[in-house]
């Protein structure tokens, strides 16, 4: 049929006779109207293509009959079909190529060029990557989103919204219950709304632009080039890098993305990294808000989880069978970043997560709401609070693991209300900030892990989760009194 | 072909999938009322990992799928629709592949799509920059006897780089038409669909008209 390309005459042989018996199957077996050509499904099957063996459904005796061919071929051609027939079609493209198209003798080395190599090397791609954590992170997103826009969002909403809707709704719902949904502490808009607009949005919005800045310039891949023999320790490779970093920003869309990545060893320990030790935006923002006036305690926690993400990586590595990943990358050029497609991105993604937390903040809300009515809340917070003194945190921040249970921003915000209200020291924030870091991922991501995973994997990696989130919190307690570190 | 029952169909079915109940504000993205016509032409934009294909997807479209300059942004089959000469016509983007045979689980998403729906166009995104590496799909494209147009993507980076294609040779050498885009910048965009346009046309609404 094709004029283009004939492969090695063992191959168009094995073809042929495959191309004739799926015909005869057509009729009976095959799923009806298939798309491509016999042609093309006999090439599949003849490189051994497990996903299209399975959606055909040919007789018995057609399935040994190409298997037939197949063995047969084989042992005339004398190599891999993959091998041959990739090589046919690369003669082909690369002799078309030449046809077509001229492009001049000698490369000059650009100044991308020059930039890439800075970035790759590790002598120099290291001392940038610090600068954009720096700059990028700690300054932008940390210091910008999570402390001036924070703080401005949250009085604004304090002494704007918050008074207003107390008010309106006192005087408008004469029954106190109905006060306490929509308003007062625990409120629809002065808890729900106020977290998901005055803590989580800022710092989400700022660390979306920060990122849709990185992933338009093309410094990922070549991230992923340099931190790929440190990856391959943790079992993964740097192809993971990218699930990795953006999970940083929100680690249901990156349980999603571990699909990029080429073996099932490689997914499971993506997604079990993403659940354990990869804090979203909104959890480290509010972390990195909260630790901003004690450096120490911030550098203990990046270090502690840090060290978690590459000794769980490692062993996880160890107890999973398999080979290592290849790594092999298309590292695009360089570019200079479009202001319209970074703010069209972060401006989508904003409105994905709004939307995607919004109704959870609503409804976490309304549940604490029936909790605290039939007194459930209390019930439960009795139950969490020894787990809390025995981490050395005060009574009143059990409330904050059940917020976690929720959703772990939710849960960080909660956090950050009760350190405004300076009910925390240094080692019961770090303390607490370890926990909910490590703590079972939100409903979404749990959703996405079952859907990508399966439900007996996930509920493997959430059995682990829950106790070795508290186990470390009281590790990194109990480490630091015995220091006699001062925070 | 019915889209919304064929069990391999590409998008998720509407109208099976509920939203969970935490969902409940959540705007529905299609209202009960608005009805897909059932056998709209199909065309699909298929290619390796960031050559533009979601780019374009948004050029013809007028909609927006993230776009990134790293490999591997699109994971998932996303569907639009475009206006072309009269005809209503449907879009799908779809996860780069190397080839028809498929090694990622989102290569093997774009693969299904190709093997469980009939396109009446299957659009072949290619970087300017690199044919020799990207031709190899499109040979494979054209075994498989699909309806194929090749689009050389990122041509100002190609002319950037002096790298001159002759459209013409290669285009009968292929026996498909052979266009150049900028998708970023919209370029390209209008010589596209005029081209696309006698892929999808349907002679009975035009008669009409």
């Amino acid at each position: 049929m094709s004029t283009l390309l004939s492969y090695p005459q063992p191959i168009e042989q094995a073809v042929a006779q495959i191309e004739l018996i799926l015909a005869q199957e057509t009729e009976r077996l095959l799923p009806p109207h298939l798309p491509l050509s016999y042609r093309s499904l006999a090439l599949l099957l003849l490189q051994d293509d497990r996903g299209l063996w399975q959606q055909l459904t040919v007789s018995d005796w057609a399935y040994q009959q190409i298997h037939a061919i197949i063995e047969n071929m084989q042992q005339q051609l004398g190599e891999s079909p993959v091998a041959a027939i990739a090589r046919t079609r690369q003669q082909t493209a690369r002799q078309l190529e030449q046809s077509v198209l001229s492009e001049p003798a000698t490369t000059q080395i650009t100044i991308a060029e020059r930039l890439h190599q800075l970035t790759v090397n590790p002598l120099t791609g290291f001392p940038i990557l610090l600068g954009i954590l720096y700059f990028g992170i700690y300054q932008f997103v940390g210091q910008f989103g999570a402390g001036i826009l924070v703080d401005a969002i949250e009085t604004a909403f304090e002494t704007y919204v918050s008074p207003v809707v107390n008010h309106v709704t006192a005087v408008l719902f004469p029954w106190q219950p109905i006060q306490d949904l929509i308003a007062n502490d625990y409120g629809l808009i002065t808890l729900g709304i106020r977290y998901a607009v005055a803590i989580v949005l800022p710092i989400v919005a700022t660390y979306f632009l920060m990122f849709s800045l990185l992933e338009d310039s093309g410094y990922l891949p070549r991230l992923s080039l340099m931190l790929d023999r440190l990856f391959k320790i943790i079992g993964l490779s740097g192809r993971a890098v990218i699930p990795m970093v953006l999970g940083l920003g929100c680690d249901t869309m990156a349980t999603m993305v571990t699909r990029t990545l080429e073996t099932k060893r490689e997914r499971i320990i993506a997604t079990f990294l993403l659940s354990l030790a990869i804090p979203c935006a909104a959890q480290w923002g509010v972390i990195l808000g909260l630790l901003s006036q004690r450096p120490l305690a911030l550098l203990i926690w990046a270090g502690f989880i840090t060290t978690i993400f590459l000794v769980m990586g490692f062993l996880t590595a160890q107890l999973l069978p398999g080979q290592k990943a290849d790594f092999f990358i298309e590292v695009p050029p360089l570019r200079l970043p479009r202001l319209k497609n970074i703010l069209l991105k972060t401006y989508v993604r904003m409105k994905w997560y709004f939307w995607e937390i919004i109704p959870l903040f609503l409804w976490a809300s309304v549940l604490i709401w029936l909790g605290r009515l039939t007194g459930l809340f209390e019930l439960i917070i009795q139950g969490i609070q020894p787990i809390a003194l025995w981490l050395g945190l005060p009574a009143a921040s059990a409330p904050i693991f059940l917020y976690g249970f929720f959703r772990r921003d939710y849960g960080a915000a909660g956090l950050f209300d009760l350190q405004q209200q300076g009910a925390l020291d240094g080692v019961q924030l770090l303390t607490a900030a370890v926990v909910l870091t490590l703590f079972l991922p939100c409903i979404a991501q749990l959703q996405i892990m079952i859907k990508e995973r399966g439900w007996k994997m996930t509920l493997a990696m959430a059995t682990f989760i829950i106790p070795f989130a508290f186990v470390m919190g009281y590790v990194v307690q109990r480490s630091i009194h015995l220091l006699g570190v001062n925070l | 072909m019915n889209c919304h029952q064929c069990r391999h169909t590409c998008h998720p079915n509407p109208s099976k999938r509920r939203p969970p109940w935490w969902r409940w504000s959540r705007k529905q993205k299609l209202p009960r009322s608005f009805h897909l016509p059932q056998a709209l032409p199909k065309i699909a934009l298929v290619g390796m990992p960031n050559v533009g294909k979601s780019a374009l997807f948004n050029a013809l479209t007028g909609s927006y799928v993230t776009v990134s300059n790293y490999p591997g942004t699109t994971v998932e089959v996303s569907q639009g629709q475009t206006v072309i000469g009269e005809q209503v016509v449907s879009v799908v983007d779809t996860p780069g592949m190397y080839s028809l045979l498929p090694i990622t689980e989102e290569e093997k998403v774009a693969r299904d799509l190709l093997l469980s729906t009939a396109m009446n166009l299957v659009i072949h995104v290619v970087d300017a920059k690199n044919l020799g590496r990207m031709l190899p799909l499109t040979f494979q494209l054209i075994e498989a006897g699909l309806p194929v147009l090749l689009v050389l993507n990122m041509m100002d980076e190609a002319r950037h780089l002096q790298i001159h294609i002759q459209t013409e040779p290669l285009a009968a050498e292929l026996g498909i038409p052979v266009l150049r885009t900028i998708a970023a910048t919209n370029v390209g965009i209008r010589e596209l669909k005029t081209t696309i346009a006698s892929y999808v046309y349907t002679p009975q609404l035009s008669a009409t008209y």
